[in-house]
């Protein structure tokens, strides 16, 4: 029991500092790659706690109630996602209540930027959620297929069965999925060629182009926990999990470095471009997976 | 006697509803809401208590059969619930219109006929209450006049094909075993072929599927529920469409039983195959067709095509898990699309009518319990957890991904997104963004119009939060046909494939939001500010010019829609076209003359005599 609420408290802590620290790399090395110096690698720290201070303006109660659910959302999805052998609720519906719980984070932000009745956060959110139905399609065939591989719904027995064979992205036809994976990440992270839906110079950052003081310090921290749900997914069900948190943290992290030279380099494509992208690809790959898993 | 008196009190309370309008116009409204709760009294007194009534009548030499059974009451319950709820909102909803006793007897009778639709134990009984329910309908669909009228009319015209095929059915069976009673037909069904079976449940079937609204049949249910009445709306999509639905439960399960689903005949299991193909593209089509209506009870309207796609799905997978998945969702359905078609009902109110998405907005400010409660139902509907959708839908994929289906699973799940979609834009388009100058004075709903968005709500979250409750009645459905018995704990579904809880998930999202909400009081506290002050890049947003979610999903439109035209719809507009050549050509016959006439008597002595002769000389 006492061990279990341990679990609970440190896997979002974690969380939150590794997504802290991957916001904190990624202008880094951003920065390196384009022959600057860079802030400090704590700057969203000391933004974070900067926020909190600052002035603020809101525009009613589901303003307020929209992004605390957000976060909240972020932090629960944290806890049905296992960390090595940390397994805090993992137990309880296994991947189909992660995959409905992870539904609150769009649908809270959504809402709190829909009272705000700015033009760009209509055009974000339009876009915001344009672009998860296009990631989607292939995320729920990856599921799917690792779902029907498995033969089980459980996140748990997924990494348990993964940890005495091999990883799944190394056996026969998942290899497709993890490839399919691997190309929406960028997507479902919101990271650069697909940051459509907050894209700074042409829509104002979207969505949070009405918040200041503490509504963007949330915003920071929702992001970098989202940065941290898309990437332990991807590791937990395709790269093998991981036997103890050190592993699983340099699992991490080697696949955000990665997702980040990406980042780096490419331009931002329009939102029909990166649907048309995600529905060919990444869904032709995640469908021959999942029909090579049927047969 | 129970039952025989729950009708009585049903179809006498129409009748008496009718004529008290006629004496007194408060003492009509009293009567109806005073009938329709003493009926939600009486189903709540009888559960529990199954029993069979025979009433034996020499009509024909039938006997007229009631029966109680878990299932039959399950629907009753929600019948009577919604029907209540749905008067209670009519009080202020339909007030000051003409034909107000028409309207509540309409009411009253549909609902009493569709408690003898459920009541019925043989055939006869359940045809009889069926047309009475499908007449009904048909006149308080079209009581808004206009475009209703149509709507109307191409609803019972759909209706009138799938009852004939119900019919045909009915008498096939009554050659075939002598008998119209349920439970005789079904302990017998082993004496008769697999092709006939499925022969006559594909007959059933057409009829069924019309009412439920299943893909190739559904094409009268967008016009039909957009031009309703709101109540009514909320109890056609609610409850109404559901009664194709038990009559499929009652073919699946009842007429063929579970010996027979469950068997690895391949002729039987292609079907049943078919069906659950058929409820994977109700659930994709008409959710992506959703998304690009502009007018509030269409989007809902297609959305409940889409609904029932889960629970065709769920049923027709023949195990408990599909079954109860199928069975919640109906539950759910009812709850959560009879509030939505009650918010836009709210706000129509309020409004005399609008209900172009395009043209309303920021009525948070202004109606905030329609807006809390509609956000409740469009979360059930997307299937949050925590909201009851979640647990049926949860169900429903489990014993999709079971059974080795996963591309029905996806089929549904891609369904999830498009409701998000829609309903994003649903709750966004009246209740979010900027509020119109127009609807600056707008008040909020009156209490008798509350109540039952409110009710239904905490019902939402309530099964949401505790579905062992309704899961226990509904496991008892399952085990009276057959079915294995499902783990039922108060808090969800233990099993060894997978376990449901909804406490831990309800405790760690309260314990997240208090957590979070604690740090956002730490923070230095927001100043409220008016919905104009909004950063635009310095320059000014131009007030109640602008609805910024006009084209909402614009991008996506533009992909999309060339794929997703109501192609059956057109097919059947041009069939009508057809026949109406057709029929122009054969009234050309009917020249008026009399001679011509006799002249074709002649013809048809000399062609009868041709053919007795032809036979002879055979």
């Amino acid at each position: 029991m006492v061990t279990k609420i341990i679990e609970i408290i440190i896997s979002p802590l974690m969380a939150f500092v590794i997504g802290i620290f991957f916001l904190g790399l990624s202008r880094k090395i951003m920065a390196r790659i384009h022959w600057r110096y860079g802030p400090p690698i704590y700057q969203p720290v000391i933004d974070i706690i900067k926020l909190f201070y600052q002035k603020s303006i809101s525009h009613g109660f589901i303003f307020d109630l929209g992004i605390i659910l957000a976060l909240a959302g972020s932090i629960v999805v944290i806890l049905f996602i296992p960390i090595g052998k940390i397994t805090p609720l993992s137990s309880s519906g296994g991947l189909l209540v992660i995959l409905y719980l992870m539904l609150i984070i769009p649908l809270g932000i959504a809402l709190s930027g829909g009272e705000g009745a700015n033009p760009n956060i209509s055009i974000g959110i339009s876009r915001k959620f344009i672009l998860s139905l296009g990631y989607e399609v292939p995320f729920l065939l990856i599921l799917l297929t690792v779902m029907k591989h498995y033969k089980t719904i459980s996140i748990v027995e997924v990494v348990n069965i993964q940890q005495s064979t091999k990883w799944a992205i190394f056996s026969s036809p998942l290899f497709l999925s993890g490839i399919a994976y691997f190309l929406i990440l960028p997507a479902m992270l919101g990271i650069r060629p697909f940051d459509i839906p907050t894209a700074p110079q042409e829509i104002a950052s979207g969505p949070k182009v009405e918040y200041g003081g503490k509504y963007l310090a949330f915003m920071l921290i929702e992001h970098s926990l989202h940065l941290y749900i898309g990437i332990a997914l991807f590791v937990n069900l395709l790269l093998g999990g991981a036997s103890n948190i050190i592993i699983f943290i340099i699992k991490v992290i080697i696949v955000f470095i990665i997702g980040l030279f990406i980042n780096a380099v490419f331009p931002r494509f329009r939102i029909e471009q990166a649907v048309k992208y995600l529905w060919r690809i990444p869904t032709i790959l995640a469908l021959a997976g999942l029909i090579l898993t049927m047969v | 006697m129970n039952l025989q008196l729950i009708l009585l009190v049903g179809f006498g309370g129409a009748i008496v509803t009718y004529f008290a309008g006629k004496v007194w116009k408060a003492l009509r409204e009293l009567f109806a809401v005073i009938f329709s709760l003493i009926l939600v009294g009486m189903i709540i007194y009888v559960y529990n208590r199954y029993s069979d009534e025979i009433l034996k009548i020499g009509f024909l030499n039938f006997n007229i059969v009631f029966r109680l059974n878990a299932l039959s009451w399950l629907f009753a319950i929600m019948i009577s619930g919604i029907t209540f709820l749905s008067i209670l909102f009519s009080l202020k909803y339909i007030k000051g219109r003409e034909n107000l006793n028409f309207y509540y007897a309409m009411l009253l009778l549909v609902n009493a006929s569709m408690l003898g639709i459920v009541f019925a134990g043989d055939l006869i009984s359940f045809y009889i209450f069926w047309e009475i329910m499908s007449w009904s309908t048909f006149l308080l669909i079209s009581y808004n006049k206009g475009k209703a009228l149509n709507a109307g009319l191409k609803y019972i015209i759909m209706s009138l094909v799938g009852s004939m095929a119900i019919l045909i059915g009915i008498i096939l069976l009554y050659l075939k075993f002598g008998s119209l009673d349920i439970s005789f037909i079904s302990a017998n069904i082993n004496t008769v072929s697999t092709k006939y079976i499925i022969y006559i449940s594909s007959l059933f079937f057409i009829g069924f599927g019309v009412k439920s609204a299943i893909v190739p049949l559904h094409t009268w249910l967008p016009d039909a529920h957009s031009e309703a009445p709101s109540p009514f709306s909320a109890i056609l999509s609610g409850i109404l469409i559901k009664m194709g639905i038990y009559g499929f439960i009652i073919i699946l399960y009842i007429f063929w039983g579970i010996k027979i689903i469950t068997t690895l005949n391949p002729t039987l299991n292609i079907f049943t195959m078919v069906l659950s193909i058929i409820g994977a593209l109700t659930i994709v089509i008409p959710t992506f067709i959703a998304l690009l209506q502009n007018d509030a009870k269409r989007l809902l309207a297609w959305h409940s095509v889409g609904q029932m796609g889960y629970i065709i799905l769920g049923i027709s997978f023949g195990t408990s898990l599909g079954l109860a998945g199928g069975i919640f969702h109906i539950i759910n359905h009812a709850s959560f699309k009879a509030l939505l078609f009650l918010t836009v009902g709210a706000v129509e109110y309020r409004t005399q009518g609008v209900r172009d998405l395009n043209s309303l907005g920021g009525f948070i400010k202004k109606m905030p319990v329609t807006f809390i409660t509609a956000l409740i139902g469009a979360l059930g509907i997307i299937g949050v957890p925590l909201t009851n959708g979640f647990v049926s839908k949860w169900l429903i994929y489990k014993s999709s991904i079971l059974e080795g289906h996963p591309f029905l699973a996806f089929a549904a799940l891609i369904g999830t997104w498009g409701t998000i979609l829609s309903f994003y834009k649903f709750i966004h388009n009246i209740f979010l963004g900027q509020l119109p100058r127009k609807y600056e004075n707008i008040k909020k709903a009156p209490f008798s119009m509350q109540l039952p968005l409110i009710i239904l709500s905490v019902l939402i979250i309530l099964f949401g939060i505790l579905p062992g409750i309704p899961l226990k009645v509904i496991n008892a459905i399952g085990i009276s046909f057959g079915l294995k018995s499902l783990n039922v704990t108060i808090w969800g579904i233990a099993s060894d494939t997978g376990t449901l809880n909804t406490i831990n998930i309800f405790s760690a999202v309260l314990v997240a939001s208090i957590v979070v909400w604690l740090f956002f009081r730490i923070g230095k506290k927001s100043k409220k500010v008016p919905q104009e002050s909004n950063y635009a890049a310095g320059s000014y947003i131009p007030e109640g010019k602008y609805h910024y979610t006009v084209e909402f999903y614009g991008p996506l439109y533009r992909m999309i829609a060339p794929y997703l035209r109501d192609v059956i719809d057109d097919f059947y507009n041009w069939l009508a076209e057809r026949i109406k050549v057709l029929c122009n050509g054969i009234r050309k016959i009917y020249t008026g003359d009399v001679g011509i006439y006799v002249l074709y008597i002649l013809f048809f002595l000399a062609l009868l005599i041709f053919i007795y002769l032809r036979q002879v000389l055979w």
